[in-house]
């Protein structure tokens, strides 16, 4: 089985997706899947560009399999298509004129395909999500406590989460655990139980769109579950140079 | 002292009382109640006008925001087809009957209760429909009872009512980040504890007895109590309000009938 690249947030930036996409194509070990985690718009004029290259890969090209982001929401939010009414979310962080912006931002026509994103991807026993299982907003970063990293791959019994909201590329392995538990009903008792966890990981596969000259996005081998994370420079001067993590 | 806590109450007056004695028997100093007063019994405006009167806290169930909200749950919420025609008759009936002012007392009740320690919600800290059975796995569960702060969540919704207790929980995480280097953690949780306070008005532990729980903070324990009462006066109060005579059938054993969901954890997003 050969690898998958697996990308978040190109946020409307079209040269930051033609260099990850650039960099796939030289890599060593061929990419079998590009999965994209969502905010593959923003409110710039250059969405509607990037969801057309999206939707129209070359013919060398891995065909990208793409999940609802947070900006995705918003605009069907906007467009009365939302899971709430009221674009609460998107007015309070970015302020009332925000809804303008990214109204003028998406061509109408594009609502449609943006509506037929799923809210998550489940490929063998990973998730690939933007937010997390509990929504887009969720934002997962080396910092979240343990017990909730677990409780979001456990609400969908995943092994591997991929996430992208936070932006950045980190790999978070829940490595071992146990808990004793112990129940009373009306009519029975059961003595303590000691309950293992199986080792399960959460991993950020950071974001391409957002700094403007650096992408980043990471690559992951199922057959070794192992996670590679890379770095790719563009625009004037900077040429592609893969980073190590 | 003494903590009462009851929940599910769904109309039903006559075990309303019989709790209410109960309690007064126990000589609890405090009451709590973890919502749904209203749907599928026959005495909504009762309930409520005694939930009001004796003052007793109480935070708002998933029958008490539908019927302020409208229903407004997506099919996923019912557990199966058949359920929800019957939860939607049930919703249309205690619509239509519903005080002004009782709606009102509903629309202002919290999602949450905390006392010290202990924390009070109907379905669980995340959402009023999320369903805490005896199964969950223990880690989700622990997450839960984390997720408040306290050490020991009183929670509702299923109508079965039980307590587990959640120990020594331990992880070890490893984290990599680019450009940092990589960290250990450790995490452990010392005793937490879940109580389920079953359901005074629409029990399903298999008896047709109404059910709360009594926890005496002094002696660290808690009590499942089961309080029996004249249960076919409410059925016949259903038959009567033209309610669908399978609650009344499933009041009566106690029973959870055809109604087990897919996937209880599921939560409704809408």
């Amino acid at each position: 089985m050969n690898d998958w690249a697996i990308l978040s947030g190109i946020e409307g930036n079209l040269a930051a997706y033609e260099a990850v996409l650039a960099d796939i194509k030289r890599l060593r070990q061929p990419v079998e899947e590009l999965y994209i985690l969502g905010d593959v718009i923003a409110p710039t004029v250059e969405s509607e560009q990037v969801i057309q290259r999206v939707r129209s890969p070359q013919q060398n090209e891995p065909v990208p399999q793409v999940c609802q982001g947070w900006w995705e929401e918003q605009l069907l939010i906007l467009h009365g298509l939302g899971r709430t009414g009221e674009p609460t979310e998107l007015i309070e962080r970015y302020g009332i004129e925000m809804v303008k912006t990214l109204w003028d931002a998406i061509p109408r026509e594009m609502v449609e395909w943006v509506r037929s994103l799923d809210f998550g991807l489940f490929e063998l026993d990973c998730l690939l999500i933007h937010g997390s299982s509990v929504s887009v907003s969720d934002e997962l970063t080396p910092d979240t406590p343990a017990i909730q990293m677990l409780d979001r791959l456990m609400r969908m019994d995943a092994n591997t989460l991929f996430c992208g909201r936070s932006g950045l590329t980190f790999q978070y392995e829940i490595q071992q655990g146990t808990v004793t538990s112990s129940m009373t009903t009306l009519d029975r008792s059961t003595s303590p139980q000691a309950i293992a966890v199986k080792p399960r990981q959460v991993v950020g596969v950071g974001n391409v769109g957002r700094l403007p000259g650096q992408a980043s996005y990471a690559l992951y081998h199922p057959n070794s579950n192992q996670v590679e994370f890379r770095t790719v420079r563009y625009g004037a001067g900077k040429g592609f140079q893969p980073a190590s993590p | 002292m003494k903590v009462a806590v009851m929940s599910c109450i769904h109309g039903n007056y006559e075990a309303l009382n019989a709790v209410l004695s109960d309690i007064d028997d126990h000589k609890a100093d405090k009451i709590y109640c973890l919502g749904d007063l209203v749907g599928y019994g026959p005495h909504p405006n009762a309930v409520v006008e005694m939930i009001r009167a004796l003052d007793i806290p109480t935070c708002q169930g998933c029958w008490d925001e539908d019927i302020v909200e409208g229903l407004n749950s997506c099919e996923c919420s019912y557990p199966s087809v058949l359920a929800e025609k019957r939860g939607k008759l049930a919703h249309d009936w205690t619509n239509q009957v519903i005080h002004p002012e009782v709606r009102e007392f509903l629309a202002q009740l919290p999602l949450s209760l905390r006392d010290e320690n202990l924390c009070f919600v109907h379905g669980s800290p995340h959402n009023q429909h999320e369903y805490l059975l005896p199964e969950v796995d223990a880690f989700v569960a622990m997450e839960r009872v984390l997720a408040t702060g306290a050490d020991i969540l009183f929670c509702g919704h299923t109508h079965v009512p039980y307590v587990r207790s959640l120990d020594a929980g331990q992880l070890q995480i490893r984290v990599k980040s680019t450009g940092t280097t990589e960290r250990d953690i450790s995490f452990s949780a010392p005793l937490k504890r879940i109580v389920n306070a079953g359901s005074v008005g629409e029990p399903r532990h298999g008896r047709p007895n109404a059910t709360y729980v009594i926890y005496d903070t002094d002696a660290d324990q808690i009590t499942l109590r089961e309080v029996e009462y004249d249960y076919q006066k409410t059925c016949a109060a259903i038959i009567d309000n033209g309610l669908p005579p399978i609650f009344a059938w499933r009041l009566a054993r106690g029973l959870e009938f055809a109604e087990r969901a897919d996937d209880p954890t599921h939560v409704c997003e809408r």
